[in-house]
């Protein structure tokens, strides 16, 4: 299972926090080098600056004074870092620390680099000294240096810190690095626990999230959204499953137990009513069927490919056309009310069905010598088809239900029908966005399927 | 309804049905109205077919062995075939339909259907395939006129509501034929599913109580379990 192979350094949080301690470091890193870079060449000049004016001044002193002032430098140097010599115009040492003039170093006035023995009693080394050699009226060469270890011993402090600050930071990011991913580790195999527990089909459980309000919390609380409509959805199938089976077990049986008399009585009229008579349940049995899947498919398919725009006035128009032969032969008065054409997005065909549907009740439950009015215009700019009648009415407790598949209102249940007139117009307002619901009326029924505000 | 189709009997009628029984059961009834039919089970098959035999009509199962036989049609259709093409489909789903009359098919029955509606768009659809569009049509002793909207039987003219014309134009177009109340519905009233009440029979019955006056023969007559039938031949 792939859980057990989550390695702690292949891990998104670790690289992460690995990445970013690295990164860190390694901006601190070149903050140091810049200021040492800076701090080495202005402490250089400076010390090349010095150096170059002192010799400039020392050449223009008469020589007792000059050789007093050497004697006084190297007393005054307790760091053992300067370096002072005056030579005469042979090169001979005439005082001073420096045993003999360097042939390396020209003598100009200017600053040069040059290895020189150090003057620590501790270590007798060559050291990089900075020097300074000029020559005086009389001959005689006046030089002046500094060692440069205190420049050197400036970068060795810089190099310790970097060393001393890196390391343990390198080490603190793969600890934290560690502790994140140890904990994202943590939640991610409770979650690939629970995702594997609901692809075994345990489909009640859901992604454990912590209050947190972070990103692993966020996608699993969508994913368990997602799980909740995936359930919702699977009981739906599961409803229209049952209830196709449930309309079409008692039918069957009736037809079943009809046939299997007329077999056993053996007279062929028996035969052909029998027959007869399951033709007309099965026909009943597949126009249930088709309706209830139809209706399925409304309500869940969201198909909304065939819509255009189309004018509701029509579509009532042609239901009150298809129905007004009906309803003269009530003696209902039947009239359309339709102003002005009113624009909808939809699908024509399905309009018409649940407008027929409508009036289909209403025709049905008024009695005859009553009245069916279908009215179709714009209320506060809202489309609104109201289909109001003089029958017995809706009462107020039935107006949930009977928009719920095969409901049967006690006053009408003696009327034939298969009961899903009203759950199919309910089903196709839903889908054109539409709101199907009892109005209020002074008399009989009145339903109103009106366009609901855009949330 | 044994009357043989008399325009269309020496072409065929191409069946494309995987489904061994209902193939059979279609095959039959059919032949029974005179129909020569040819049987294909796959979407090869009925396209070779389709380019062998020119039918005069094909009925297409949408589903042939798991496989959408949209594209078959649509293949068809591509080559110039405009042989007309009614689908039989289990799938009842809205967008179905629209799917299936945009790939070229010219009607769509939802499975189960009785024999009789089969017989019906079969024949509806034959007769349409070759029939010119005109403004004036003459049925025996009726006569409407589309552009004053006028109707007549023999000398007598008759005083129609604009939905009873629109009826009377159908019958007369497809006269002869069975008409289902399905039929009726779906193409006079956009209505796709089937109301419980006899609408039709009451569109039809005022239709006639106008047409039919002082004991003159009945012309729409009732097909027992299926629907009606324009049949002027009753009255000579």
């Amino acid at each position: 299972m792939w859980i057990s192979k989550i390695k702690l350094w292949k891990t998104a949080t670790f690289r992460v926090s690995v990445f970013f301690s690295l990164a860190i470091t390694a901006v601190t890193a070149v903050v140091l080098v810049f200021v040492y870079w800076q701090v080495v060449k202005r402490d250089t000049a400076h010390q090349n600056r010095v150096l170059a004016e002192e010799v400039a001044r020392g050449v223009n002193q008469t020589l007792p004074q000059l050789t007093r002032e050497v004697d006084l430098r190297i007393t005054r140097d307790l760091r053992a870092i300067d370096y002072a010599a005056l030579f005469d115009s042979g090169g001979k040492l005439l005082s001073g620390n420096v045993d003999a003039l360097p042939a390396a170093l020209p003598i100009d006035g200017e600053t040069h680099t040059i290895g020189l023995i150090s003057r620590s009693n501790i270590r007798r080394e060559t050291v990089s000294v900075l020097v300074v050699a000029r020559r005086r009226q009389d001959g005689s060469v006046l030089l002046l240096g500094r060692n440069l270890s205190e420049v050197y011993a400036f970068r060795q402090i810089v190099l310790e810190a970097l060393a001393l600050g890196v390391v343990p930071s390198l080490l603190l990011a793969f600890i934290v690095g560690t502790i994140f991913s140890l904990r994202a580790t943590k939640r991610l195999k409770a979650i690939n626990r629970k995702i594997i527990s609901i692809m075994q089909g345990n489909l009640t459980e859901r992604l454990p999230t912590h209050g947190l309000n972070d990103d692993l919390d966020h996608v699993g609380r969508a994913v368990n959204l997602m799980l909740d409509e995936i359930v919702r959805l699977l009981d739906q199938i599961k409803s229209v499953g049952d209830n196709i089976a449930h309309d079409l077990r008692s039918p069957l049986a009736v037809m079943r137990i009809g046939l299997e008399r007329a077999l056993d009585n053996g007279s062929s009229d028996d035969l052909r009513s029998s027959a007869e008579k399951a033709l007309g349940t099965l026909d009943r049995v597949m126009t249930t069927v088709a309706a209830l899947l139809r209706i399925s498919d409304i309500e869940y398919g969201r198909r909304t490919s065939g819509f255009k725009t189309i004018d509701l006035v029509e579509v009532c128009a042609n239901a009150f056309d298809l129905y007004q032969p009906l309803a003269d032969a009530k003696r209902i008065v039947f009239t359309l009310i339709a102003p002005e054409p009113l624009q909808v997005h939809g699908d024509f065909d399905l309009l018409v069905e649940a407008v027929a549907n409508l009036i289909d009740n209403a025709i049905k439950f008024t009695p005859a010598g009553g009245f069916v009015e279908v009215a179709a215009k714009s209320e506060s700019g809202k489309p609104v088809v109201r289909i109001s009648d003089s029958g017995p009415g809706v009462a107020s407790q039935e107006r949930g239900a009977i928009f719920k598949r095969r409901y049967r209102s006690d006053a009408t249940r003696h009327l034939p029908g298969i009961g899903l007139g009203l759950h199919m117009a309910s089903t196709i307002a839903q889908l054109h966005g539409f709101d199907l619901c009892v109005a209020d009326c002074r008399e009989g029924a009145a339903f109103e399927m009106s366009l609901r505000d855009a949330a | 309804m044994l009357d043989i189709p008399n325009d269309n009997n020496n072409k065929p009628l191409l069946l494309v049905e995987d489904e061994a029984d209902m193939a059979r059961e279609i095959e039959n009834e059919l032949r029974s109205l005179g129909y020569c039919v040819e049987i294909a089970t796959t979407e090869e098959e009925g396209l070779h077919a389709a380019r062998v035999c020119s039918p005069a009509l094909l009925i297409v199962d949408r589903m042939l062995s798991g496989s959408d036989s949209l594209s078959m049609v649509e293949a068809l259709r591509e080559e110039g075939i405009r042989s007309p093409v009614l689908f039989v489909s289990g799938l009842a789903a809205v967008d179905e339909r629209i799917r299936g009359l945009k790939a070229g098919g010219d009607d769509y029955l939802t499975k189960p259907f009785a024999m009789g509606e089969l017989a019906a768009r079969v024949e509806a659809l034959l007769r349409r395939s070759n029939e010119a569009p005109a403004t004036l049509l003459r049925v025996g002793p009726l006569e409407i006129d589309l552009i004053a909207r006028s109707a007549r039987r023999g000398d007598r003219t008759l005083d129609l509501l604009p939905t009873e014309f629109k009826l009377l134009e159908y019958f007369m177009r497809y006269s002869g034929q069975t008409i289902t109340r399905k039929m009726v519905l779906e193409d006079l009233w956009h209505y796709r599913s089937l109301p419980q009440t006899n609408l039709v029979d009451v569109h039809v019955g005022n239709l006639r109580r106008k047409m039919d006056v002082g004991g003159q023969p009945s012309l729409i007559r009732s097909v027992r379990g299926v629907g009606f039938m324009l049949d002027v031949d009753l009255e000579n």
